[in-house]
């Protein structure tokens, strides 16, 4: 009865939160790794099961739990289904942690994921790669990580994650890549809101675009932007994937570079960074020097579309003639429960038809890194959103995460033979109307 | 570890792929309970087929080395259907979930087992028909489970239930013998064996095809949600409705614990505090359906109703039925721990049934809420407890209770979840000796071996002690009304 | 040929000793509207009858209930009930000629309301049975709403004497629909398949949608309104509503064709019952018709039931078996003339071996229905 839990004692997930489900199964149906496997232990309600099992040391922290935590892509559409309110998200972010440390990864598992982490999170290193077009060469070329690649190359099944990555990269304007935005952008008119941007750091690299179509749009609409210029990661792939010390580390600089800002709200247009951003308050909660800093910062954090939508339309519109299809990012509208305030900027275009693809719940199969660590999976699933999309027969996609867009690319193009659907993130459509030019198709 | 001999288990791999095959205990204990979690076994192995064929070639293999096994579909069974039993395998029906055919002509749809139970509506809308059926659980059951269980739901007052909604069912029988029950039209080839199956729990064969009926979507529906100063009151409108000759599509009651949860989970605007609430769904042809509703309105001002709120659109409508749906996963807000009971009384002794059930409540101190299917009569008490206060014991004892008061007052042990593994042992309370051995006798005609679903619906010693609860005479028995020779 | 003793228990007791005490084959009878249904029984040595087994046991208008004997006619029952304003809502055409609820279960019979009512085996909540053995078994109860143990009420619904004895049933009730209206379109099978496609296309809800004698008949149910109109107008010029006397008449000429011309000594023709996807009907139907002879067509278009009148020749009957069952469908001969030995059934279905298990279970002797469904068991 009183074995002792698998967890380790720094943050393992709590017995209240673990008996809030009630195994009802509601969460079942918008779970993307269910959907395309069918078995209980890739559902919230069986991984939930597990970690409960794990918690009560009936089960270790190796094998089933560990697999197929890994397998879940923390989409948190299971929180927006669960009627109980189980927090999905909350012991996701205390079990991932728990399996970093505790369990050992394969080499070419953990090589992999290092390739990623020395990548992603940093803007000078994507923009190198960037500037030199091909990642899977650039990655040997890149000095710190030519011996990593040899070896992870090397191993079979690891070549088709290189693939995968290579395959998602979008071309890019070199300008683009090394451009960055003014320090401060005037508000159009009266300000009505000051406010501070996130620029992130794949966003700004490979859309440089959407950013600065936010700050255009946001000033247009009577808001000033600061944009300051030491910025870095806000750690949002590493939270989600468990790397706890290092995100600490990015949520702490991020925390510094923002809160002595005098601003009402600080805004980022990528919803993984928003969900991450708006978690800070959990994650330094246990860190008397950094919980109320954290809680302080966490509160301010809007996602471009709350922002907008609160505020009443000041800038004229020209119609932008189209039938839309807007994709819910999971770390948007599940993460952070903004659904309505895309949709309802967006109607505040003249001429735009809004239409709903089927299954909106249900994850493209981007989030976050995981279609680099399990390519098959997200595969699948960009797929099956490719043609829940296609079959809307929309004249332009809008969703508001570079990962999504990146996926949806891919497999928008990848269904040969249908006509090419554009790809925008929404701020751009709304930037094409306000300015009355053509929406900038990329 | 499996209590699987290695040549069953090497059948299994043979017939399926090894990979489809679960014999990790880790992995073995995600399914070992369903939607009533109180009842926990490990099974031996978790199969997962992905075809009919594979069903029946896995079933083969039980059959020939004599292993027990059970069917699961969603595992959201309230009654410990799909509980696994130790020595035997669980055989999966989630990856059975092709959609086969919608026929708009004919309005039908052919469906595997692992379809769930609102993806045949939306299979079914482009063509302006949907599938009756809708138990609150509709997103995430699945057809097969509804076929076993005999699933009602809401709307089954005016349509009817799972059973009146299947045509055929294509089973695996115990044997690994596949046949056809029911056809293509309600013309049966003899006795309805089809009948026989729908709400057999798993305990006959597994369904591994359903033909379904589905319905034109209605021209008009219009729902109403009204508050009333007393319980009884909501009862006297429900009866009102039915006496004046108007068969609502839906009438649903609510109390004031079942509001508060439902509120917490989805704010659907139901008024915090009063003691029911009404929802009543009229649908038909337009002027058909405002004629009676109308006359609805009518009835529940007449008897005081405090607030009559009319869905303007199909999102506030939406809102009403999400408060009522999400009811029961919800009390899990307001309460650590719950039980759900499910019986029925005749419609006419609701008002006597919940006054009875607030009194048992008060005697041992503990909060029932009610959410129930007014129009038919089917109760669902959920008795609110804190497992860690120890009110365990008394909480399931005063749900047994009430499921014995409902057979006590002329009603059913359960009106839609089923006897399963929680309530095979009341069962002598509602049947008698001979009644339960007829149904042993039709159990023994589909499946001789015992394999299938063993230990689930019917009593068994081993289950319930030699003698099991004593039997209820039903109230019209007690007076003499019916005869019990 | 030995003379069958003839047994009229008036109570669930005394038929429980007709079945205890006696040895031998047993022939259950109703009213005996549906007598040579399903296969010629064989010489039994004891006719039972239910015919005194009659009577309300309990009627619950509140509840909209009623438990009764199963000898009661269909027709008394109803009569009785109206003055409540509730029937049991079943149509079928034997109701008229006397049949009893019993005898309707037994044969599955339905009527052209089946469509929104279901049959009866939707409209039975609970029954007593009784074994060849004189066990007297309950399934089932007095709610709607009931999922304890096997439907066993099913299993009986369409055994045409075998198995049990259907002693007493418990039936779901309906209030009686504030008026009718019918809508009588001339036309061909063919043309009417078409237009009653649009009917039911439409939000219309028809309560009974059949073709015979030449023309299309839509029932509609409920309060009088605007309903029958804009069917009319659905239907285009030629449509045109009956007035009460005349709708009487075009279901009860319906209902007699259903009925067929009975089973008189100088009348050499049967009824087939046919059942197929309501869009193959038609085609099943103009093949029966112009291959085999059939007439006296009714084809229920919504719900793909139909009933046709047949040479009493065993090659037509048989051959239409096969036609019915080469689209999938289902057949059964119903009345014929005496000593027809024209097949009553089409191919064993493919659950025949259940069902003989279930009579080896229930009837071990096979005392009960000798004959009913052969050539299968
Ligand atoms: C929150 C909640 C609300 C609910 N609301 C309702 C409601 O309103 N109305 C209602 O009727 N029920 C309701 N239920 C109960 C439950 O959802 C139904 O009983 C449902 O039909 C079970 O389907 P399932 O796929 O989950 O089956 P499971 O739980 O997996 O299995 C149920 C039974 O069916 C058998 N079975 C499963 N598939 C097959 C098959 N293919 N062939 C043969 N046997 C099979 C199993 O062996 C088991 O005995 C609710 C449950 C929950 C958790
Ligand atoms: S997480 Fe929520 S929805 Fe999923 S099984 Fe648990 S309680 Fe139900
Ligand atoms: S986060 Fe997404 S993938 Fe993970 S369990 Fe929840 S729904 Fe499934």
């Amino acid at each position: 009865m009183s074995t002792p839990s698998a967890f380790d004692p720094h943050r393992p997930p709590s017995r209240e939160l673990l008996d809030d489900c009630v195994h009802c199964g509601f969460c079942l149906p918008t779970c993307p790794t269910y959907q395309l496997w069918g078995e209980e232990m890739d559902s919230p309600r069986g991984r939930i099961y597990l970690m409960s099992l794990a918690e009560q040391g009936e089960i270790g922290l190796d094998g089933a739990l560990h697999e197929h935590i890994d397998a879940c892509l923390g989409c948190m559409a299971c929180v927006s289904s669960c009627p109980s309110g189980v927090r999905y998200d909350r012991l996701l972010e205390a079990v991932r942690p728990q399996l970093e440390r505790n369990v050992p990864r394969s080499r070419s598992d953990r090589l992999f994921r290092n390739v990623i982490f020395a990548l992603f999170p940093h803007r000078r290193r994507l923009q190198v790669a960037a500037a030199i077009g091909v990642v899977y060469q650039k990655l040997r070329g890149l000095p710190a990580m030519a011996r990593l690649t040899e070896r992870v190359a090397g191993m079979g099944a690891t070549f088709a994650r290189l693939a995968a990555l290579e395959a998602l990269l979008p071309p890019v304007r070199l300008r683009d890549a090394f451009a960055a935005l003014p320090e401060r952008i005037p508000a159009a008119g009266t300000a009505r809101r000051r406010v501070a941007l996130l620029t992130g750091c794949v966003q700004d690299v490979f859309f440089h675009q959407v950013n600065v179509a936010t700050a255009r749009v946001l000033a247009a609409e009577g808001c000033e932007v600061l944009v300051p210029r030491h910025q870095h990661c806000c750690g949002a792939l590493e939270l989600h994937s468990g790397r706890e010390l290092s995100a600490i580390a990015r949520a702490q600089r991020t925390i510094a570079t923002f809160e002595k800002l005098p601003v009402d709200a600080i805004i980022t247009n990528v919803a993984g960074c928003g969900s991450s951003m708006k978690q800070y308050g959990e994650l330094l909660a246990d860190d008397p020097a950094w919980a109320t800093r954290a809680a302080a910062f966490s509160a301010t954090v809007r996602d471009v579309h709350e922002v907008l939508a609160e505020l009443e339309p000041v800038a004229p519109r020209h119609p932008v003639r189209a039938r839309v299809v807007y994709h819910d990012a999971c770390h948007l509208g599940h993460a952070q429960g903004v659904r309505a305030q895309p949709r309802a900027v967006l109607r505040t275009v003249p001429g735009l038809r809004l239409v709903e693809a089927a299954e909106t719940e249900l994850c493209c199969g981007s989030a976050g890194i995981y279609n680099l660590v399990a390519p098959d999976a997200a595969a699948e699933l960009g797929a099956r959103k490719a043609a829940n999309i296609r079959a809307a027969h929309p004249d332009l996609v809008v969703t508001a995460n570079p990962g999504c867009l990146l996926q949806l690319r891919r497999h928008l193009a990848a269904t040969s033979g249908d006509a090419f659907v554009p790809l925008m993130h929404p701020v751009q459509v709304l930037d094409a109307s306000i300015r009355g030019t053509a929406p900038a198709m990329d | 570890m499996t209590r699987i001999d290695a040549t069953a288990q090497r059948g299994f791999d043979r017939v399926l792929g090894a990979e489809n095959v679960i014999s990790d205990r880790a992995r073995l204990r995600s399914y070992e309970c369903d939607g009533l979690t109180g009842y926990r076994v490990i099974p031996a192995l978790v199969l997962l087929p992905r075809t009919a064929e594979q069903v029946a070639a896995a079933v083969r293999v039980c059959a020939e080395h004599g292993i027990t096994f059970v069917a699961r579909g969603a595992g959201t069974g309230l009654s410990g259907g799909a509980l696994p039993v130790a020595d035997g395998v669980v055989i999966s029906l989630q990856r059975l979930r092709r959609v086969l055919a919608v026929d708009p002509v004919d309005r039908l749809a052919v469906l595997e087992p692992g379809v769930t139970n609102l993806e045949i509506t939306k299979a079914a809308a482009p063509y302006g028909l949907y599938y009756a059926p809708d138990p609150s659980s509709q997103q995430v059951c699945t057809i097969g489970g509804n076929v076993a269980e005999n699933s009602g739901g809401a709307h089954c007052l005016k349509y009817g239930f799972t059973t009146n909604h299947v045509l055929a069912l294509e089973v695996v029988l115990a044997d690994g013998s596949v046949v056809t029950l029911g056809g293509d039209t309600t013309e049966q080839l003899g006795p309805d064996l089809r009948g026989v199956f729908l709400g057999s729990e798993g305990t006959l064969g597994i369904a591994t095809k359903v033909t379904v009926r589905l319905l034109r979507t209605p021209e008009a529906v219009r729902t109403l949600l009204a508050d009333f100063p007393s319980v009884a009151a909501a009862g006297e409108v429900v009866s009102d409705i039915i006496a004046g000759g108007i068969v609502p599509a839906a009438v649903e009651m609510m109390d004031t614990l079942a509001i508060e949860a439902a509120e917490a989970a989805v704010c659907a605007g139901y008024t915090l505090g009063v003691p029911a609430a009404l929802v009543v769904e009229l649908d038909g042809p337009a002027q058909e359906c405002h004629n009676q509703f109308e006359r609805v309105k009518a009835i529940c001002e007449a008897h005081g109703c405090t607030r009559l709120h009319i869905a303007a659109d199909a999102e506030e409508r939406a809102a009403i039925w999400r408060g009522r749906k999400s009811a029961f996963a919800a009390v899990g807000r307001i309460s650590p721990d719950y039980f759900v009971q499910d019986g029925v009384v005749p419609r006419t002794r609701l008002a006597e049934v919940l006054s009875r059930i607030g009194e048992m409540g008060e005697a041992v101190g503990l909060r029932v809420a009610n959410v129930f299917h007014a129009g038919d009569g089917n109760l669902h008490p959920l008795v609110l407890y804190d497992a860690s206060a120890g009110e365990t014991a008394r909480a399931e004892k005063l749900s047994a209770e009430i499921a014995e008061l409902c057979v006590e007052l002329g009603g059913s042990l359960s009106g839609e979840h089923g006897i399963g593994t929680d309530k095979a042992c009341s069962m002598p309370k509602m049947f008698s000796e001979a009644d339960l051995e007829l149904m042993g006798r039709v159990r023994d005609a589909f499946d001789p071996g015992g394999l299938c679903n063993p230990g689930k619906l019917l009593p068994t010693p081993r289950l319930c002690g030699e003698r099991p609860g004593k039997y209820r005479p039903h109230p019209l028995e007690a007076a003499g009304v019916i005869e019990r020779l | 040929m030995t003379i069958a003793t003839v047994l009229r228990p008036t109570s669930l007791a005394e038929a429980a000793a007709a079945l205890a005490d006696t040895t031998g084959s047993v022939r259950i009878v109703g009213a005996g509207t549906a007598a040579d249904w399903a296969g010629s029984p064989e010489p039994a040595d004891v006719v039972l009858s239910t015919t005194a087994l009659t009577g309300v046991i309990v009627h619950n208008p509140g509840d909209m209930t009623v438990a009764v004997r199963a000898g009661t006619p269909l027709r008394e029952l109803n009569a009785m009930l109206a003055v409540h304003g509730q029937r049991v809502a079943s149509d079928a055409a034997r109701v008229d000629l006397g049949a009893t609820i019993g005898g309707l279960v037994a044969t599955a019979d339905a009527g052209p309301s089946a469509l929104v009512y279901g049959c009866l085996r939707d409209l039975v909540i609970g029954a007593t049975v009784m074994l060849a053995d004189g066990t007297v078994a309950r399934t089932g109860g007095h709610v709607i709403k009931n999922v304890a143990g096997y439907d066993l009420a099913k299993l009986v619904h369409g055994c045409h004497g075998t198995l049990a004895l259907i002693a007493e049933l418990v039936l779901r009730l309906h209030p009686l629909p504030g008026a009718t209206s019918t809508v009588r379109l001339i036309g061909s099978l063919a043309d009417s398949a078409e237009a009653a496609r649009a009917v039911l296309a439409s939000p219309l809800e028809p309560v009974a949608c059949e073709w015979s004698n030449g023309a299309l008949l839509v029932r509609l149910a409920g309060t009088p309104g605007a309903l029958p109109a804009r069917l009319a107008t659905l239907l285009g010029s030629a449509a045109r509503r009956l007035d009460a006397a005349e709708q009487e008449a075009a279901w009860a000429a319906h209902a007699a064709l259903v009925a067929g011309p009975g089973s008189r000594p100088h009348v050499d023709r049967a009824v087939l019952r046919v059942g197929a996807r309501p869009s193959r009907l038609p085609a099943v139907i103009a093949e029966l018709t112009s291959e085999l002879g059939a007439t006296g067509v009714t084809a229920g278009l919504a719900t793909g039931v139909g009933t046709v009148t047949l040479p009493a020749d065993p090659d037509v009957v048989a051959r239409a078996h096969q036609l019915v069952y080469g689209v999938g469908g289902s057949s059964m001969l119903r009345s014929r003339p005496p000593g027809c030995v024209a097949p009553a059934w089409g191919p064993a279905p493919s659950a025949i071996e259940v069902l003989r298990a279930v009579q080896a279970e229930l009837d071990p002797r096979g005392r009960l229905g000798a004959g009913r469904f052969h050539p299968w068991m």
